[in-house]
């Protein structure tokens, strides 16, 4: 560690720009802030990266910190992190996706945040629970996401539907009434991968599923309930192959009445000229029950990387998080605040995502019961989805090998 | 991996030269080449200055070899013998754990399942890229207008990042919407007005994946295999009509077997290519539905960075490369026997 | 170009290879025609064949942040073509030409590496690279991308130089001629096409790269297309006329280089460097 040390002072007197050093333990010296940092995201998008951009340049101007950006695709963040923890040259900030903070943290090049004074009072526990490992809070998120359901208006006055619906009852038989033609009456994603668990999670929750017992009756009965919407008709089986882009696009081309997907579509729905929806919560299995919705978003993180580097990091990380910054970042990327007191206020100002706000407040974190042991439970679940949807095998029989899979 | 047991002697051309396994060389075109000086009667001195000159000439490939591929390979076979964890990336420590990995990973019912695909996989694209790239090459062979753009054109497909590719082989095959059903509907040929379930049906899933790569195989075979047509002189095909040869027959006793060590080099590449096919199955199904289309490659990747089990994942990885290796093998045999006959 | 005797046959053949063309490169058409239309306008109930209602959206935004991108493409996809034919050529001379013992075993090898797993390599060329201060150059771009073109361009080249007819190389090794003077005058012309076609795909190999270019890169100073194209997808997101459009900007420069290659070919064809 003194070796540490001594390369970590040398390079503050090189001035800012020098690749920060290696240094084990980041306990919180004297020494000061180092004048620039490198930072890793996957806010690749024009408008993400823009959005992101603002909000990196505005803590940049309040923390005299420049930050040296680096953005890359969303799957292949954590090879990039690995990769960087292997060479011992990480970013000094990390935003990920939030059920990898735990992978990340397992690294141990994590240091918690907790040593930066910054604190994790009036945050939703949700939030909390995600960006925490081992007991210790390693990340902390300046916007989050769920999932609703969304409407083509048209479309349902059209088949005489007033009001959007509320329970599943009314789901079944409002997309069995809205299918007509090449249209479906709901669209949503159960592709191979993590956002396939991701779609079906609030399924399997607000029917009380239990990640670390995926064969209740329970999670069979709300598996049972997918797989039915599916099998009716009322929803494409192309659904097994959909990611959450290609149900946008069903959406948009008209040929599903109804989708299950995020605040962060709106933006682009917003850009078609002759759609017009609606956002409602997902519905419930029982009439006036709160959905239970995963948590979504990405939360900032950093990495043992030196002394200077680290404190200079914190102050961007906690500018971030600063009512502000969050209020302006989370309106231009359609995301919700993750303080409660910010969150309330966001959602006077933005009507239109107050269902998403009152989404987050239930919303649950997908690693929080789990840690590490979350991904291997994910796949297991998003093969059984597969398997399932597909007619493969009943939901029973489909859980059961999931969970056998998800223990071995 | 020891490969010098394979090859007792270590003069494998030498020794098939003389040996019985050399090929009877009486084929059309090589018999201008019999009795040539050289061989093992040829003076020492000559010989071992051909040695110094060809370790000259392979030297930069060889350094190039150890400095770039040794190092990833030891790394993986290592992986695949530790309980590699992403702690491990960061302290660098993995504890040995002898065989478990490769006990794990042969014990889980996946294993078959992408065992069985990947075979499935590999065969079906080789033999719908070989035989259409070979088709089209015979054709493009032809002396027509237009033959040198339109060639050129069909390289189009190897230009495009995968995700761009298989975004719109995923639109196409959309199973209510897509281009390639309303076709099919168009010609009666689509089995009632569901269509074809390319990507949602667990027994098609396949058969598509295997159809958008070899959409972006064949313009490598076309190419290598038009390569080797051209190198194959006129005056043959002349005599053989001389002779009286059909176009088939002209295929069968001339372009064949002239074209054979092209061929071998472009099924053997793309065997190696298309075992380790990654992107294409990625973006289009994923490995699924439901494991359907997941190969050892797929498989190996999810396993590592999905499931952060990166001592599986590499053990796959590394079990593929065995099976390689064991046609790798095969294809030594057969150029061995292609050197023997060009030598003889 | 000379046409054969019946003029009509040739425009048949002319004709059926304008149709197996239009069929193979239909998925190009629809990326084409992607490009001018909005999201999901290709998975309507009745897709419009061809972009009449299109919008140019997708080409201004491409236009505007993809340009730089394609320069560095092409810069490290010429530069791989180079390396990797400085590397193989004289190995696959050596391998074909030059018998001797082990030969066999050294095209085995080059057969075997080419299965280590993609991100294998990249992993650990990322460690050796970060160490050398080797990431966002183009020489580090461009040695990564060789790992896969220099095995593929020594077996096709040495798959094509063993055919050649060892009479020549050895006759001018009769007259005096060195070994470097046999390779340099003789082999290497004689083998044109093969260096052509593997010069080809080496260049497409490192033109459609992906996992290499982002590993190597981190955008700070040089971003290939492929990455560039990530620029239209976000998290969740995807601008598909945009990324569509860059796909197409993408493909423009290089297809016109892969037709005036194979020009070049037909050329060294004609001009009769291999037929006797």
């Amino acid at each position: 560690m003194a070796v540490g040390a001594v390369v970590a002072l040398t390079a503050t007197a090189c001035g800012p720009g020098t690749a920060p050093a290696k240094s084990g333990s980041g306990g919180g010296g004297s020494t000061a802030a180092a004048g620039s940092i490198t930072e890793l995201d996957y806010y690749t998008d024009a408008a993400g990266s823009a959005a992101w951009q603002q909000a990196l340049s505005g803590c940049t101007a309040k923390t005299g910190v420049k930050v040296k950006r680096q953005s890359v695709p969303t799957d292949q963040l954590i090879q990039k992190v690995l990769q960087g923890a292997a060479s011992h040259t990480l970013p000094d900030l990390v935003l990920a996706d939030n059920p990898t903070l735990q992978q990340i943290a397992a690294t141990g090049a994590l240091t918690p945040l907790s040593q930066y004074g910054i604190s994790t009072a009036g945050y939703y526990d949700s939030i909390v629970k995600a960006g925490t490992y081992q007991g210790k809070v390693y990340g902390l998120a300046p916007g989050v996401n769920g999932l609703a359901l969304i409407y083509n208006k048209d479309l349902l006055s059209r088949a005489g539907i007033s009001a959007p619906p509320a329970t599943w009852a009314q789901l079944k038989a409002d997309a069995a009434k809205l299918t007509k033609g090449s249209t479906y009456g709901l669209a949503f994603s159960a592709v191979n991968s993590e956002e396939g668990t991701w779609q079906f999670l609030p399924f399997f929750w607000s029917d009380g599923g239990d990640l670390s017992k995926l064969d209740s009756a329970q999670g069979a009965q709300a598996l049972g309930y997918v797989r039915g919407l599916v099998a009716s008709g009322s929803a494409s089986k192309s659904v097994v192959s959909w990611n959450q882009n290609d149900v946008a696009d069903q959406f948009t081309s008209g040929n599903a009445a109804m989708m299950v997907n995020g605040s962060w579509t709106l933006p682009a729905l917003d850009q078609q000229k002759n759609l017009h929806y609606g956002v409602v919560p997902l519905p419930t299995p029982q009439a006036g029950q709160k959905p239970v919705v995963a948590l979504g978003g990405e939360v900032g993180a950093i990495p043992a990387t030196g002394t200077a580097t680290q404190k200079a990091a914190a102050k961007v990380l906690s500018c971030i998080l600063s009512e502000p910054t969050m209020l302006a970042w989370d309106k231009s990327h359609a995301y919700i605040p993750t303080r409660q007191s910010t969150a309330q206020t966001f959602a006077r100002q933005n009507p239109e995502l107050s269902s998403f706000v009152a989404e987050v407040e239930t919303a649950r974190s997908r690693t929080a019961q789990l840690g590490t042991a979350y991904p291997k439970i994910s796949t297991a679940l998003a093969t059984a989805l597969q398997s399932a949807l597909t007619g493969q095998q009943s939901p029973a029989a489909a859980l059961a090998q999931a969970q056998k899979q998800a223990s071995g | 991996m020891d490969i010098s047991r394979t090859e007792p002697g270590g003069h494998p051309a030498e020794a098939a030269a003389t040996g019985p396994s050399a090929q009877p060389p009486a084929r059309t075109g090589r018999s201008g080449r019999t009795g040539r000086a050289g061989g093992p009667g040829r003076p020492r001195t000559q010989r071992s200055r051909q040695r110094l000159a060809a370790f000259g000439f392979l030297a930069p490939a060889l350094a190039y070899l150890a400095v770039f591929f040794g190092y990833p390979l030891v790394q993986n076979i290592s992986m695949g013998f530790r309980d590699y964890t992403v702690a491990s990336f960061y302290t660098g420590a993995a504890p040995f754990t002898g065989l478990r990995n490769y006990t794990e990973v042969l014990g889980d019912p996946v294993f078959v399942k992408a065992l069985v695909n990947t075979a499935v996989f590999t065969a079906g694209s080789l033999v719908f890229q070989f035989g259409i790239g070979l088709a089209l090459a015979v054709y493009f062979n032809g002396r027509f207008l237009g033959s040198a753009l339109l060639r050129s054109l069909l390289l189009l497909p190897w230009l495009l990042p995968l995700v761009v590719s298989g975004a719109v082989w995923r639109w196409m095959l959309d199973q209510d919407h897509g281009v390639v059903n309303t076709a099919l509907r168009a010609l009666h040929l689509a089995g009632g007005s569901a269509g074809v379930p390319w990507l949602t049906s667990p027994s098609w899933a396949l058969p598509a994946v295997i159809l958008a790569n070899v959409w972006i195989g064949i313009p490598f075979n076309l190419v290598l295999l038009h390569g080797g047509l051209r190198a194959i002189p006129d005056v043959l095909y002349e005599a053989a009509e001389l002779d009286g040869a059909g176009p088939w027959q002209r295929f069968r006793h001339v372009t064949w077997p002239l074209l054979r060590p092209v061929s071998g080099v472009v099924l053997m590449l793309g065997l190696v290519y298309t075992v380790k096919v990654f992107d294409v199955i990625m973006v289009v199904t994923r490995g699924g539905p439901a494991n359907a289309s997941q190969t050892l490659t797929t498989w190996s990747y999810q396993l590592s960075f999905q499931q952060f089990q990166f001592g599986q994942g590499a053990a796959v990885g590394n079990l593929l490369i065995l099976i390689t290796t064991g046609f790798g093998l095969l294809y030594l045999r057969s150029a061995r026997a292609g050197l023997a006959e060009a030598a003889s | 170009m000379t046409l054969l005797t019946s003029a009509g046959r040739s425009r048949a053949r002319t004709a059926g290879a304008v149709v197996i063309t239009a069929v193979l490169l239909f998925p190009l058409y629809w990326m084409v025609n992607a490009s001018f239309q909005p999201s999901g306008a290709l998975l309507k109930a009745s897709p419009d064949w061809f972009p009449v209602h299109g919008t140019l959206a997708g080409y201004r935004e491409a236009f505007s942040g993809q340009t730089g991108h394609l320069l560095t493409s092409l810069v490290v996809a010429l530069g791989t073509v180079v390396v990797s034919l400085a590397i193989a050529l004289p190995a696959a001379y050596a391998l074909a030409q030059l018998r001797v013992p082990g030969n066999l075993l050294v095209v085995f090898v080059f057969l075997t590496v080419q299965m280590i797993p993609g991100i294998v390599m990249a992993d650990a060329l990322y460690t050796v690279f970060s160490r050398l201060g080797m990431i966002d150059s183009y020489p580090g771009l461009i040695l990564a991308d060789s790992t896969a073109t220099v095995p593929f361009a020594v077996l096709v080249l040495r798959a094509f130089m063993v055919s050649l007819p060892r009479e020549l190389s050895e006759a001018a090794r009769v007259d005096g001629a060195g070994y470097w003077r046999v390779f340099r005058s003789v082999v290497v012309p004689l083998s044109r096409n093969a260096v052509v076609t593997a010069g080809l795909f080496s260049f497409l190999f490192a033109w459609a790269d992906f996992l290499f270019a982002v590993t190597m890169t981190t955008g700070q100073t040089i971003e290939p297309i492929t990455v560039g194209i990530y620029r239209f997808v976000g998290n969740q997101t995807a601008d598909w006329n945009g990324i569509m459009a860059t796909a197409v900007l993408a493909s423009v420069p290089a297809a016109v280089l892969l037709v005036i290659a194979q020009r070049y070919v037909v050329a060294g064809v004609t001009g009769g460097a291999l037929k006797d």
